[in-house]
């Protein structure tokens, strides 16, 4: 069976001409930018938190000298560098908005198109046990994107309320001292850090409910889910690709 | 001009202040306002033959602790003659005029010198009920530091109710205070001195700047100088080596409270404050608070009765959950509460998964599709 078919029109049908129905496609969805900025963005995350939390509630203490001990300048230190690969790697993820493909642009988080919208509905209410099969998406389903929205504005809050706190022992002539212009935004040093620490509890529920979605969904849905996150491929069954989405369909995206 | 017809140098002799005093005063001076030493020879050159510039101390909704701080009550130094060189036309707590009397002197300075005084603000200025919540003669606050600081060369609001708002500007806020910057907007150089009460070294080093450059030091961006306000206290705090260790008063009294270690379990807003009191200190230079074992409570920051209280908490509760509440525990439950959502959700959808695969006959024929095609692949044949 020829494997050639190019269509640069909507797709209608499955695609015959590449799989049949019930048969899964394994299809690459995650370029490495995005698995790469996935994990580091998880790592960065982990050690924030631990790091993060101990700087607001230090559970450790020392006794004897101050001069031997460094355990908070350890913490913070351990802190401030994951902080610059979390940053690093968020910005990447949002450049790679616009460069990646389909599956990782944008507007995958801003359900500006009609069919997003309908999905986001149907995934919903496909949650809420109204509808018996999920909508196929194969990237991100709509809902998933838009709570990944709010997900990238806890970022940018916690990056900015970060940098403005680090702004404030900045070293004289630091180029982080003029991040300090981000103090008076975040209602001052003090709401900054409240700021930065409710949202460093947002994410950690988010994480929370991400691990068991991913973990669960691969079970309920059969389609790597997790394993997606390593390889960048998932498993769409053929009939799916018809609802994806998607209009086009080339060999670069359907793999046998 | 010789030295014996200079004023200056009369009054200091008149009040027993040697010139050593004096110089030691200017290099003092130079190093609050963090200028090389060589500016004291300046410092001490330009205030001996400074006009006075004239000066009304308007006091709205405070305590007058920053004019307690202003006219500290200890013996004469170089700074009070340096304060002295002040003209102040209108002060409610210290002049002898009273009444109608007191208030054309004010009038008649805004009048006289449109442009060519220094209006100091001590206190709130209340916005509410159009501002009948402090009125002076018959004219409300907010008329009257309109006239005045409107006219005046330049505002120093004095105090962290001037400049913030401060107590009385304290959630609910029932007068609707506010500081001076948000009461009178685009008042002409306008200089925030924040802290309860604002230390008189800030002030005095204040003057000193200019008499000395005749213009008004960089500032922040609250309007603060930056040579009194450019550091955390936590940056210059002399515990700060028990922080990084991580040594940590835990309790009043123990052991560590009596070595001296960090007070930042003990909700010190060191960290988030931003003053010279480590290196300026109190009373003359003889502790400040954190010296004497207590955690900075933040006075010299915006809001700071809402924001940096409870004082012995590191961080202020969850709005709404009561004001025990403490933003790791809401955060905890929270996060345990969304786990046990998903988990049940998840356990939900696998059931569901097993009952449409065991009862659904759309579910059992696409089963047997699927097998069928298997078993046809199997074979050979063709679907
Ligand atoms: S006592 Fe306060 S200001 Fe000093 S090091 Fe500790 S937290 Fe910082
Ligand atoms: S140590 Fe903190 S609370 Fe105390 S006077 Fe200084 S800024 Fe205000």
């Amino acid at each position: 069976m020829s494997t050639t078919a190019i269509t640069h029109e909507p797709v209608t049908q499955p695609p015959l001409a590449v799989c049949r129905p019930g048969e899964l496609v394994r299809v690459y969805v995650w370029q490495w930018p995005v698995r790469l900025t996935h994990w580091c963005t998880a790592y960065a995350i982990l050690f924030l938190a631990m790091t993060g939390f101990y700087m607001g509630n230090p559970f450790i203490t020392v006794s004897g000298s101050a001069g031997q001990h460094f355990v908070m300048g350890w913490a913070k230190t351990l802190h401030f560098y994951a902080a610059i690969v979390f940053a690093l790697s968020v910005i990447t993820r949002v450049l790679w908005m616009f460069m990646g493909n389909r599956y990782s642009t944008w507007d995958k988080f801003i359900p500006v198109a009609r069919k997003r919208q309908t999905g986001l509905w149907n995934s919903l209410r496909y949650y809420l046990f109204q509808l018996r099969q999920p909508p196929g998406f194969v990237g991100h389903n709509p809902l998933a994107g838009f709570t990944y929205l709010f997900v990238f504005l806890i970022f940018f809050v916690m990056i900015a309320t970060g940098l403005a706190l680090y702004s404030v022992s900045a070293p004289v002539g630091s180029p982080f001292r003029v991040f300090s212009f981000l103090l008076p935004l975040a209602g001052g040093a003090q709401s900054a850090r409240w700021i930065h620490h409710v949202g460093m509890w947002m994410i950690l529920a988010f994480a929370v409910h991400h691990v068991y979605s991913a973990v669960l969904m691969s079970q309920v849905e059969a389609r790597g889910t997790v394993e997606s996150m390593a390889s960048g491929y998932k498993f769409v069954p053929c009939e799916d690709l018809v609802y994806s989405g998607y209009r086009f369909l080339d060999r670069r995206d359907v793999e046998r | 001009m010789s030295e014996s017809d200079n004023w200056f140098m009369q009054e200091l002799e008149a009040r027993g202040v040697s010139r050593r005093e004096f110089v030691g005063f200017c290099s003092a001076m130079a190093a609050v306002l963090a200028l090389p030493r060589t500016a004291a020879e300046t410092i001490a050159a330009e205030v001996q033959v400074a006009e006075k510039p004239v000066l009304v101390w308007l006091e709205f909704q405070d305590c007058a602790g920053n004019s307690e701080s202003f006219l500290r009550a200890s013996r004469p130094t170089a700074a009070d003659i340096v304060l002295d060189t002040l003209s102040v036309d209108y002060h409610e707590t210290i002049m002898a005029a009273a009444g109608h009397q007191a208030e054309e002197a004010l009038a008649a300075t805004v009048k006289e010198r449109p442009g060519g005084y220094i209006a100091v603000v001590e206190g709130s200025i209340p916005t509410g009920e159009n501002g009948a919540y402090c009125t002076i003669g018959g004219r409300s606050a907010l008329q009257i530091a309109r006239e005045v600081c409107g006219n005046a060369a330049a505002t120093v609001a004095i105090g962290t109710c001037a400049t913030f708002g401060g107590l009385p500007a304290a959630a609910p806020n029932p007068t609707g205070a506010l500081g001076v910057a948000d009461a009178v907007p685009g008042v002409k150089n306008l200089i925030n001195l924040s802290a309860c009460p604002a230390n008189v070294e800030n002030l005095t080093a204040l003057v000193v700047y200019y008499l000395t450059f005749k213009r008004w030091p960089p500032l922040d961006a609250w309007r603060r100088p930056l040579f009194a306000y450019g550091k955390s206290i936590h940056d210059n705090c002399e515990r700060r080596a028990h922080f990084d260790a991580g040594q940590y008063v835990e309790a009043w009294g123990d052991e560590a409270h009596r070595t001296g270690y960090c007070l930042f379990k003990k909700g010190c807003k060191g960290p988030v404050t931003f003053q010279n009191c480590p290196n300026v200190r109190w009373n003359e230079g003889t502790n400040w608070p954190i010296g004497c074992g207590h955690p900075c409570i933040g006075c010299a920051e915006p809001d700071f009765w809402d924001k940096m209280t409870p004082f012995y908490a590191h961080l202020q509760g969850v709005p709404g959950f009561g004001v025990a509440s403490s933003v790791d525990k809401v955060g905890f439950w929270a996060t345990v509460g969304v786990g046990a959502a998903f988990a049940a959700h998840g356990f939900m959808s696998l059931g569901r998964r097993w009952w449409y695969s065991e009862h659904h006959p759309a579910a059992r024929e696409r089963a047997e599709e699927a097998q069928r095609r298997a078993d046809d692949e199997q074979k050979g044949g063709q679907p």
